[in-house]
């Protein structure tokens, strides 16, 4: 038997018969070479109670070079596209070693999740929401895993989302900004997506806040 | 004239004799060429540089050189002095230093010997460094026969596992049937299987010259002779990990360049194109010598013979030419922005009241206001006087210039680059008439060379011609602009003439007049390129240049002159 299928087939067989950690892994249309990973969002973290989902692809010249993994989950983090799920971590580029298994990766995003590294960030909008308002990058942390991995309500978003404006309301607490901000640009005349399109780019998050005035935002608005 | 115009057939594949003057290993191309020089003197002409070429044997002795020296002042194994130089960037200063002040913190940092714990035998391992733990262990069931090459090196061979109970299975493949296992002194045991694939994988598709262990966090490094023993007989991967180690010494050394052609693997070595400072005075085009179209900058990562302009305003102009920066200062001239949906918009003729044809604004081209403005003053908008207007109209006519004058430039820059584009064409074609002069009149095929060297000749003097709009366009205006732009005019009038000959239709009578004719001609049109260069690299040492802006090394231009 192939080198390459032997060992991806042990692997699948050791994360089946590991119950303790609660990873798993499951084939995508029969073929042990594409792979759907699960855990569970870390206990403590904003991520807690949530069921995230990555894509594995075992390249041809596995365990020699890295696995390819994304998160097909939505998940707000510094080191994690939010738009694509392409994750930004040592081990799956330069740091790889191929003693490392689908397992032994999977925990290692597992605690990425625990322990981001804002300063080598692959989503430098969320990186620096991070940097300058933990408190509220934790709540949209949470509002996502809420929203696209199950997690348990956040204490924001639960609160306040009447049938009327739900869509909307999402949409701003998903950027992670506040929803008078918005409103006040709305109200001078811009499109509500553009609005929030620019102060998530300009981070008009916590502190910062104080930093950008008015017109700034406005003359960014008007580009 | 054409009695000492006498070519050998070895010629014709050297491109540029001159170059190949002063290379000792290059026999073939020196002497040959002396009777068509124009000066037959032997001193180097002002825009040539002295440099080596190098082929990879030749850099691996001076690698074996480094590596001897430190294997005999520290008194270790050659490999394990090899992968120490290495760690270095084959400094040898900084790593004799390092390594007096602290041998067993530098062997760890270049993964020779792992980090102390708490062992009993450390002491074994601080003493010195001939007992790095460096050896290969190689355990086998059954005893292999392969020795080790050197009696020094410490290959551990094993007629059994120590303990043969229980079977070994390699942790990355799992495979319990294995019989040869491998590692390194840290004792981190792979079968020997997967450390090929592992190893080979690292030189082929990462090109990786330094190969740690395939544990986790494990920074130990394998030598040489682990990575041949790993890839067993594949001779051609151990080639390119050789290849790869020759790459990194030379891009360590400043004094030396790797040949930018593909798979080329000479080395040149050019002291005086080193350092940033020369690159003022001279442009180090050199060539590999491995083949005669391997020419490029030793200063710049130019792949192409850029004389006469030197590499801070070659790399300019070729970053200007490929930005869209002209694009742009092309719509800023041409175009303007609707002002409500600031679509761009060219006027193509009309009036002044322009609808624009995507959110069917309605405004004044001239002022730019809302054309509702304007009242019943058609055509005659009133705020055309302002000085916000007339200061628009300003700039943007100032754009246009500056437009005009880069084209200028660029387009003769473009036309040559494009003839030498064609020159596979024009040299198919020299060569069919070549073929029919033979046979028309009584000329030999050596007789007809004339032709071919003629077109080498209008191709290397159009690189010339190329590179000097580019030098034009950033000379400051001043008398040594002019005559610079004589110097030019002058090649380029030759070049014209010499490429309109070889050009004309061949007629049987005039061959031997139109052969006179082309040779002279190749003479002056080689003369006029020499002194193009001759002149601009004298001008470099001479500080007889200025810019009109401002270029790495130089002064900075006074007042800006277009």
């Amino acid at each position: 038997m192939d080198a390459r299928l032997r060992r991806v087939n042990k692997e699948i067989t050791d994360c089946k018969n590991d119950k303790t950690s609660k990873i798993r892994v499951e084939l995508v249309d029969n073929s042990p070479f594409h792979l759907i990973g699960s855990f569970l969002g870390p206990e403590g973290t904003p991520y807690e109670g949530g069921h995230f989902e990555v894509d594995i692809v075992i390249p041809d010249s596995y365990p020699f070079q890295p696995v390819k993994m994304k998160f097909i989950t939505k998940v707000y983090h510094p080191n994690v596209s939010s738009a694509s799920g392409a994750i930004c971590l040592d081990i799956l580029k330069d740091a790889w070693s191929p003693v490392l298994t689908l397992k032994s990766t999977l925990i290692s995003l597992q605690s990425l999740l625990c322990s981001p590294e804002p300063n080598d960030p692959q989503d430098a909008e969320v990186a620096k929401h991070y940097m300058t308002s933990r408190a509220s990058f934790e709540e949209t942390a949470k509002y996502w895993t809420h929203i696209y991995a199950g997690g348990p309500g956040a204490t924001k978003g639960a609160k306040v989302v009447t049938a009327t404006d739900s869509a909307s309301l999402d949409e701003v607490v998903m950027a992670g900004l506040e929803k008078a901000h918005v409103d006040k640009f709305e109200a001078l005349g811009f499109d509500r997506s553009k609005v929030i399109d620019v102060l998530r780019r300009l981070n008009y998050r916590g502190a910062n806040v104080a930093k950008l005035n008015d017109d700034r935002i406005v003359e960014e608005l008007l580009r | 004239m054409s009695s000492d115009y006498e070519l050998s057939d070895n010629e014709y594949y050297d491109e540029d004799d001159d170059e190949m003057m002063y290379e000792d290993d290059d026999g073939s191309a020196s002497e040959m060429d002396v009777d068509f020089k124009i000066t037959p003197s032997a001193k180097p002409k002002s825009y040539e540089i002295e440099y080596e070429s190098l082929t990879q044997p030749q850099v691996e002795k001076l690698i074996t050189q480094d590596v001897e020296d430190i294997s005999g002042i520290f008194g270790v194994e050659p490999d394990v002095a090899s992968l120490l130089l290495r760690h270095f960037n084959w400094n040898k200063e900084r790593l004799i230093e390092k390594y007096m002040d602290n041998a067993t913190a530098v062997s760890v940092a270049a993964g020779l010997a792992l980090p102390e714990k708490a062992e009993p035998s450390s002491s074994r391992s601080r003493s010195t460094g001939s007992s790095l733990g460096l050896g290969i262990r190689r355990a086998t069931r059954r005893n292999t026969a392969e020795q080790p090459k050197s009696g020094k090196t410490k290959i551990l061979e094993r007629v059994s596992p120590p303990a043969d109970d229980q079977p070994f299975v390699c942790p990355i493949c799992f495979d319990d049937s294995q019989t040869k296992t491998l590692s390194l002194s840290c004792e981190h045991k792979f079968c020997s299987e997967c450390w090929n694939t592992y190893v080979t994988s690292k030189i082929r598709t990462e090109a990786e010259h330094w190969i740690t262990c395939m544990a986790e966090d494990c920074k130990l490094v394998a030598t040489d002779e682990f990575v041949k023993s790993a890839l067993k007989d594949d001779a051609k991967t151990f080639a390119r990990f050789q290849e790869l180690v020759v790459r990194q010494f030379v891009s360590c050394n400043k004094n030396l360049k790797y040949c930018p052609y593909p798979s080329c693997t000479h080395t040149v070595s050019c002291p005086a194109g080193a350092s940033k400072s020369a690159l003022t005075t001279i442009v180090p085009i050199v060539s590999c010598g491995a083949n005669a179209s391997h020419k490029f900058c030793f200063g710049c990562a130019i792949d192409a013979d850029h004389r006469p302009v030197v590499c801070g305003v070659a790399k300019m102009w070729l970053q200007k030419c490929q930005d869209d920066s002209e694009t742009a200062n092309w719509i800023k001239s041409n175009t303007k922005e609707c002002s409500k949906c600031q679509s761009t918009i060219e006027k193509n003729g009309g009036c002044n009241h322009m609808t624009c044809k995507k959110c069917k604004y309605e405004f004044c081209w001239v002022c730019m206001g809302p054309w509702t403005e304007h009242g019943t003053a058609w055509y005659s908008c009133n705020r055309y006087d302002e000085k916000a207007s007339i200061d628009a109209r300003d700039a943007q006519s100032r754009s246009r210039a500056s437009l005009e004058r880069y084209l200028h430039y660029y387009n003769r820059w473009a036309n040559h680059e494009q003839s030498a584009k064609l020159s596979v064409e024009l040299y198919a074609k020299t060569e069919r008439k070549m073929e029919e002069m033979q046979i028309t009149s009584d000329m030999t095929w050596i007789e007809v060379q004339f032709m071919k060297k003629a077109m080498d000749e209008v191709f290397k003097c159009r690189m010339t011609l190329k590179w000097t709009y580019a030098m034009a366009y950033y000379l400051a205006k001043n008398n040594q602009k002019e005559l610079f732009e004589d110097n030019q005019r002058d090649l380029e009038r030759a070049v014209e003439e010499l490429s309109e000959l070889i050009e004309s239709s061949i007629d049987p009578e005039s061959a031997l007049a139109l052969r006179q004719k082309v040779t002279d001609k190749t003479v002056y049109v080689q003369k006029r390129n020499e002194i193009m260069l001759e002149d601009t690299a004298n001008g470099y040492l001479e500080e007889r240049w200025n810019w009109n802006i401002a270029v790495d090394g130089f002064d900075e231009p006074a007042e800006i002159a277009i």
